[in-house]
Parts: structure tokens; sequence; C-alpha cells
């Protein structure tokens, strides 16, 4: 009887990518303000990655529409308990922090740091907010299974914030950590991330029970189980425990909390709508 | 606001011979669509971009006065709910309410986010291609804006579809329950015409002779925006928590390289 909005790959890039900008902003914003000089390579990474993501994301938000050209309707009205409405204008306002924190990063703002390191707290709300108001999103409908699942916006903040802190690992170990050991920092903060998405994500099957079936059982449980609380979650923690800060393994434990957290999405989103 | 206009569809009248369904197609200008195999008389499954009345037809053994099966009709529509999850999902603007109380969407306004779709109790609000926008039953608002009732309550030939003030309706369908009991219709029942019920009461609300979930309704549909002020708040929790983890990770502790393990 009910019907779904058939969101496809689009969308649950969108939900990937706006959940990696705003960790990774957050990641740095963190860092800009108290990881003093040696993380100072962990906030341009973070600040310069959210840009183009973000930008990424209203260009696949726009071409998902029906009609794209009217994508500027959404500015029309700003709904408080829409998150439709309030997510539109996050990804602009989102937008706007994350160019303006990259730009401060350069040259003629350098003396302007103290600035640089405000602006970051506030923006690093709206990357809270474009990392887990998706789920809320999910949640707000007449869908089963959905609208059952109180903790996922929850969960996909906490992967947000994992895979945003993943993405800058990763990019700060393929160019080089730089002076101060900032490197080290992110994945010890990943390992954060990493625990209390497990928990989240212990609580959320918890919390659903039976509702959960589509994602813990059937056609979609293989790639639930498998590609994400092993492979996405629970193999890149042990591997960052064991590898004693070695750059190889870092990366293939960034990589596969990459993979784990674009899974999450994809199981959440198509599960019911297939 | 004008006084709530309604339609009450009795489905104890229908005799399922779809003229709502034409003439709504008709009057609407809904295209063709491929007919589909059911397994019933009915057709099509579901309400769709261009089927926004629908008469379905349903087998339900044990369902009848003197317990054999029961063969029930009844004419489905969007319900213009009082309290209606697509109207309070749309982002533009587009699906918007009347002054009579009826939900509608601005085809020239809605720009096919398709999450009104999504948080339709009721599976109404179908996505159109062509159109690339949102598209349901508009309570025939040209018409109703004109003096006329919906083209569906007029060209129904027993009154099954009525069409009038909601106030007076749902008086005259307490009766007419009342007279479907005493005839041995143990189940007879409202749906939707308590605006103290369910999303504050349907403005297109129905007769069943059986219980909800045999004609596949919801027995107590709820607003999907209920969920949004709990999974905000859970979702800032969530943030605390990742950030008081960066804020360990990354506090400078003047000495060493600050990023061994925890």
């Amino acid at each position: 009887m009910l019907k779904t909005p058939e969101w496809g790959m689009m969308i649950v890039l969108y939900f990937f990518f706006g959940g990696i900008a705003g960790g990774a902003y957050f990641t740095a914003a963190i860092a800009d303000n108290v990881g003093g000089r040696r993380a100072a390579r962990v906030a341009l990474v973070g600040y310069l990655l959210s840009l183009p993501l973000v930008a990424l994301c209203g260009l696949l938000l726009i071409a998902d529409l029906g009609v794209p050209s009217r994508f500027l309707n959404m500015m029309r009205m700003l709904k408080f308990w829409d998150p439709m409405s309030l997510g539109a204008w996050a990804v602009g306002v989102f937008g706007l922090f994350s160019f303006v924190s990259s730009v401060m990063c350069f040259g003629p703002f350098e003396h302007l740091a103290t600035l640089r390191r405000r602006i970051g707290l506030v923006g690093m709300l709206f990357g809270f907010f474009l990392a887990s108001y998706t789920g809320v999103l999910l949640s707000a409908t007449a869908q089963p299974f959905w609208s059952e699942a109180r903790l996922m916006g929850a969960l996909f903040l906490a992967s947000g914030a994992s895979t945003g802190m993943a993405a800058v690992s990763l990019i700060l170990a393929l160019t080089g950590d730089g002076p101060g050991h900032g490197l080290a920092r992110v994945k010890h903060a990943d390992r954060y991330s990493m625990i209390i998405e497990l928990v989240m994500l212990a609580l959320f099957l918890a919390l659903l029970g039976s509702a959960a079936k589509p994602i813990v059982s059937g056609h979609f449980a293989p790639l639930f189980w498998g590609g994400l609380v092993a492979l996405g979650l629970v193999v890149p923690l042990v591997l960052d425990f064991v590898g004693h800060g070695r750059k190889a393994l870092g990366a293939v434990s960034a990589v596969l909390v990459l993979m784990g957290g674009f899974i999450l999405r994809y199981v959440m989103v198509m599960s019911i709508q297939s | 606001m004008a006084r709530t206009l309604a339609m009450f569809t009795d489905t104890s009248l229908c005799i399922g011979c779809r003229a709502c369904q034409v003439a709504c197609k008709q009057w609407n200008e809904l295209g063709m669509e491929q007919p589909e195999w059911t397994g019933t008389y009915q057709n099509h499954a579901h309400f769709t971009d261009a089927t926004f009345r629908l008469v379905r037809f349903i087998e339900a053994p044990g369902a009848s006065p003197s317990g054999d099966l029961a063969w029930l009709l009844m004419s489905d529509v969007c319900k213009h709910c009082a309290d209606a999850g697509c109207l309070d999902a749309c982002p533009t603007g587009a699906i918007y309410r009347t002054e009579f109380g009826t939900v509608n969407i601005n085809q020239d306004v809605c720009n096919g986010c398709r999450y009104c779709v999504s948080s339709c109790p009721f599976g109404v609000v179908s996505f159109n291609e062509h159109t690339g926008t949102a598209r349901k039953c508009t309570f025939c608002n040209d018409r109703i804006h004109n003096g006329l009732g919906p083209a569906c309550a007029k060209a129904c030939p027993t009154e099954s579809i009525q069409f009038g003030f909601r106030d007076e309706l749902v008086a005259k369908a307490g009766k007419r329950v009342e007279s479907l009991k005493a005839m041995g219709f143990k189940d007879a029942q409202l749906y939707g015409a308590d605006q103290k019920g369910f999303l504050g009461g349907l403005n297109a609300f129905f007769l069943l002779l059986a219980k909800p979930s045999t004609y596949n309704l919801p027995e107590n549909p709820k607003v999907p925006q209920r969920n949004v002020v709990v999974d905000s708040l859970l979702s800032i929790g969530s943030a605390v928590l990742v950030g008081l983890g960066a804020l360990l990770a990354f506090r400078d502790r003047g000495k060493g390289d600050g990023g061994g393990h925890a």
C-alpha cells in the first residue's frame, strides 16, 4: 500500500558525501581549535576536502529532482519541523562556511587565524547537521523500518565523523603527513568515532528488534553484516589497534571505513525500496 | 477558512461500477495506462500518477454478516488528512491546504523531490515521470471553486460517494452505521470521521463493513514528522560523543606526538 520515494544511487551518494563533508569539516574545526600547530595540516585538509564534497552534494540533490530547474523552489520557505526543508538550507549554509574556512587557510588571511577558528566552531554545527539530518529525514516518513529506527540520525552522524576522519587520514597518508604527526591524531580520533558508531549500531538494532529485518536478514544481510559490520567497522578497528601506526595498514583501514560508510547508506536507503 | 468540505465514501453502497474512476480520469485529463492483472476486477493494484480514484475489490473470508466470504468494494481516494504528512514534508510549499480544508499540489511549484511520496501513510501521492512532479487527487479543486462537487461524487450512481459539508456528512454517516448494524453488519464502522482520532480526521472519510486492515488500510496511521524532535535530540547526543572523542584525540598534551593508543 505504501509508496517508496524511489530514491536511488544519487541519494545514497549524497548521503555518503554529505557525511564525509560534515565529518571532515568538524575534524578540521576541532584540530584547528585545540590541535595547535601540529594539527595545522589536518585543519587544512579537512576544510579543503569539505568544499568540493558539499558542492557535489548540491549537484547530486539537484540532479535527483523531478524538475531540476526548480531547485530554488526549496528556498521559498523554511520549515523547522521538516528535515527536507532544513536540509536544503543546510547544504547551502554549510557550503558557505566550507568556502570561507577554505579560503581563510591561505596567504592573505593567515593573520586572521583566530577568526577562522571561531568560524570553524560555528560551521562545525552545520557540518554535524549535514551528516545527521539525512537519517532523521528517513525516519520522518511513513515507511516501515525507516520510521521505526530511532537512531538513524545518530548513527549517520557517527558514521559521518568516522568516514570524514578516514578521508582526511587517507589524504594525509598519501600526500605526506607534514611535521607534527597530525595523521596519528586523526587516526586516534577516528578510532573513537568507529567505537561510537559500533555502539550506536548495536543500540540501533536492539531498539528496532524485529523491525530491523530488511537489513539483518534476507537480500541485504550479507552486505550489512559482511560489508558494514565486519569489513567496514571491526576489521579497520583491529587493523588500527594492531598496526602500531604503520602507514600502509592505516590507509587500508581508512579505505575500509569509507567503504563501510557507503554501504551503511546504501543498505538503509535501498533495503526497503527494492 | 470556509466551512470544511468533505467526501464521504459509503462502501456499503458501492457496486464496483468504477464510474468514479472513469469520471476522475476524464475530468482531470489523466493519461491512459496499461491495465494490469491483479487477480480480481481491480485495476490498478495501487494509486498511480494517473489514477486518483481507485475502486478496490476485496475478497474477505468470514467477513460477511453470515460468516461467509464477503466481497467488499471500496472506492478509495486521497484522504485529505487534517494533519497531512505530505503537506508537512513538502519543502517547496507546492503542497497546500485550500480554504475548504482539502490538500492540493501546485504543479507549477513542485520540483519532484518525492519526500511527500514517502510521507503519505496511505500510499496516495505518486510521482509522474513525464512532468517530474508529485500527483494526487485534487478534490477537483477547479470544480469545488465553481460550486460543483468532485467529478467522482457527481458520477456515482448509488451515492456511495457523497460530497458536502463535513459536519453534515459525519452526522449522516453516523446514522448510516447504526442502521447497518441493525441490519446485521456488526463490523460496520467509520474510518477517519473523528476529528479527535488519527491524523486529526480525514476530509475524505469512509464507512467500512469490516475492520480497516481488511481493506489494507492502516488501523492507526501516524504523522511521520512526529519522529523529528526525538531523533534530532538523539543525533545531538551522538554529536556530543563524537565531539568529545575528537577533543580527546586532538587536545595538546604538551609531550610526545600525542597520537599513541588510547
